[in-house]
This record gives C-alpha cells, sequence and structure tokens, in this order.
C-alpha cells in the first residue's frame, strides 16, 4: 500500500511516499513522481513515512530520476528511513541518485 | 531428500501467481519474525528477498495467473533458513552475472533482485526437481562479515 502527496514550499514541488513501496505500489510511485517532475523546475521526494522498498520501488525511482534528468529538473531524495536508506546502499544508487537527510525547505 | 523431511518448517505456504499475494507475502514474514523474536531489520530482509524471488517468477517466470505457484518455507535455528520454490520455467539465478552497481543512471540493466538477494542471503543454492526451481539459502547472521 502506498499513498502519495504533493505539496508547494516556496520554488519546491515536494512529493511525498507513504507505506511500502513494493512490487504492486510501483506503478503509482513512479506516476507520482513522474507527475512532480512534469509539474516544477524543483523536485523534492520525501520518504520520511516510507517504511520499505523493493528492487520495484527503487526501479520506479530510477525512471523518474531519468525524466528528471533528461528535463533538466532537479530531483532530489530525502529522508530515507534507516532500512530504505540500507536498500538504495545495497544498489549503490546513493551514487547516482541525489540523496540528502533532509527536505531543501 | 530424506533428511529434509526430518525438518520441520513451521511457516510453509503457497503463493498464487499474483502481486496481489504480496500483502499476504508480508503479514507471513511478520507472524514469522514475532514468532522468534526477530527484529525488523531481519523482518525487513527476508520480506524483499522473498519479493524479489516471488516478482520474478510473475514478471520473467510465466507463473501470472498461476495457483499455487510458489512455495516458500522459513526455520529458524540460529539463522533464518529459507526454501523458495517455484512452478515457472527453469531459472537458475545464481548463474545471472554481478549487477554492475557502478554504472551511471542511463546505463543500469536488470538483475536489481537477484543482486539484493545475494547482498542479504548467503549460501544461495539452486536444483530443479520435477517441475519445481527450488532455491535454499540462509540470512547472514549479524556476527558473520558481509562481502563487501
Amino acid at each position: 500500500m502506498i499513498m502519495m502527496t504533493e505539496e508547494k514550499r516556496s520554488d519546491w514541488f515536494v512529493v511525498g511516499a507513504r507505506g511500502r513501496a513494493d512490487a504492486e505500489a510501483a506503478d503509482e510511485l513512479e506516476s507520482g513522481l513522474r507527475r512532480a517532475v512534469e509539474s516544477s523546475a524543483k523536485v523534492a521526494v520525501d520518504f520520511s513515512a516510507l517504511s520499505y522498498i523493493s528492487s520495484a520501488g527503487l526501479r520506479a525511482v530510477i525512471q523518474a530520476a531519468r525524466a528528471a534528468q533528461a528535463a533538466k529538473v532537479e530531483f532530489v531524495i530525502c529522508s530515507l528511513t534507516q532500512p530504505v536508506q540500507k536498500v538504495f546502499d545495497m544498489s549503490g544508487l546513493h551514487q547516482i541518485l541525489h540523496v540528502r537527510g533532509e527536505l531543501p525547505c | 531428500m530424506c533428511h529434509n523431511q526430518a525438518i520441520l518448517y513451521e511457516t510453509d505456504f503457497f503463493l498464487n501467481g499474483n502481486l496481489s499475494e504480496l500483502e499476504r507475502l508480508a503479514a507471513e514474514v511478520s507472524h514469522f519474525c514475532a514468532a522468534h523474536s526477530l527484529d525488523g531489520e531481519v523482518e525487513f530482509d527476508l520480506n524483499l528477498v522473498l519479493e524479489e524471488l516471488f516478482v520474478n517468477t510473475v514478471r520473467y517466470g510465466g507463473c501470472e495467473g498461476m495457483e499455487s505457484s510458489s512455495r516458500v518455507r522459513l526455520r529458524y535455528d540460529s539463522a533464518v533458513e529459507v526454501e523458495f520454490y517455484d512452478r515457472g520455467r527453469p531459472f537458475d539465478p545464481t548463474l545471472v552475472p554481478p549487477a554492475d552497481i557502478d554504472a551511471p543512471l542511463d546505463q543500469r540493466e536488470g538483475g536489481l533482485g537477484i543482486h539484493l538477494v545475494r547482498q542479504i542471503m548467503s549460501d544461495v543454492k539452486y536444483r530443479r526437481v520435477d517441475e519445481w526451481n527450488h532455491l535454499s539459502m540462509h540470512r547472514r547472521g549479524r556476527n558473520i562479515v558481509a562481502d563487501s
């Protein structure tokens, strides 16, 4: 189960994901992230309420990051919980995605 | 195998070839961990590994829509022993080459799921028995230094 949220904070579009980014939720996660990338030049992804992610969820994030890269949209992943951070680390994604500890706004 | 039949797997369940089964998988893993007082990190790891294996059978193994296409058996005896069976096409994940985790974003290939399984589990062994793929593995204990 995943629930996407959207919020504008100054010039940032903050898109949040609450719940579990498993294979069943991956399409919804990708849609929400892509919608943010299409809406703003600066996107911050708030994962503070994301308790779980699998490779399907990671792939959704990668696809959205690719879209952001192509559109020259700033795309930062923020506030990973510790178990989710571990999955990002195991995948090497922390090297190619812009991950930070706190939201930029 | 004779000695396997003597081992009691308290957690033993089938999954149908449908991604909606992921919720039931999560519940079974949660129940198993609670029964053995295993913490959230163990539960997360087991859930992740089993999801990766199961989703691969549905997406690539031909198990989509197949009833009881996968079977999961879990046992705890100082380490968590996992047995995963599926009735999909013959596929040995131990033969998948290592994922290139240093590749830039636009060059990433697949294999991420298997990569994660290998990071978390050790002694992954594959056998094909009748119509079943059979994987056995155990979760690395905390006191074992993982290969980096």
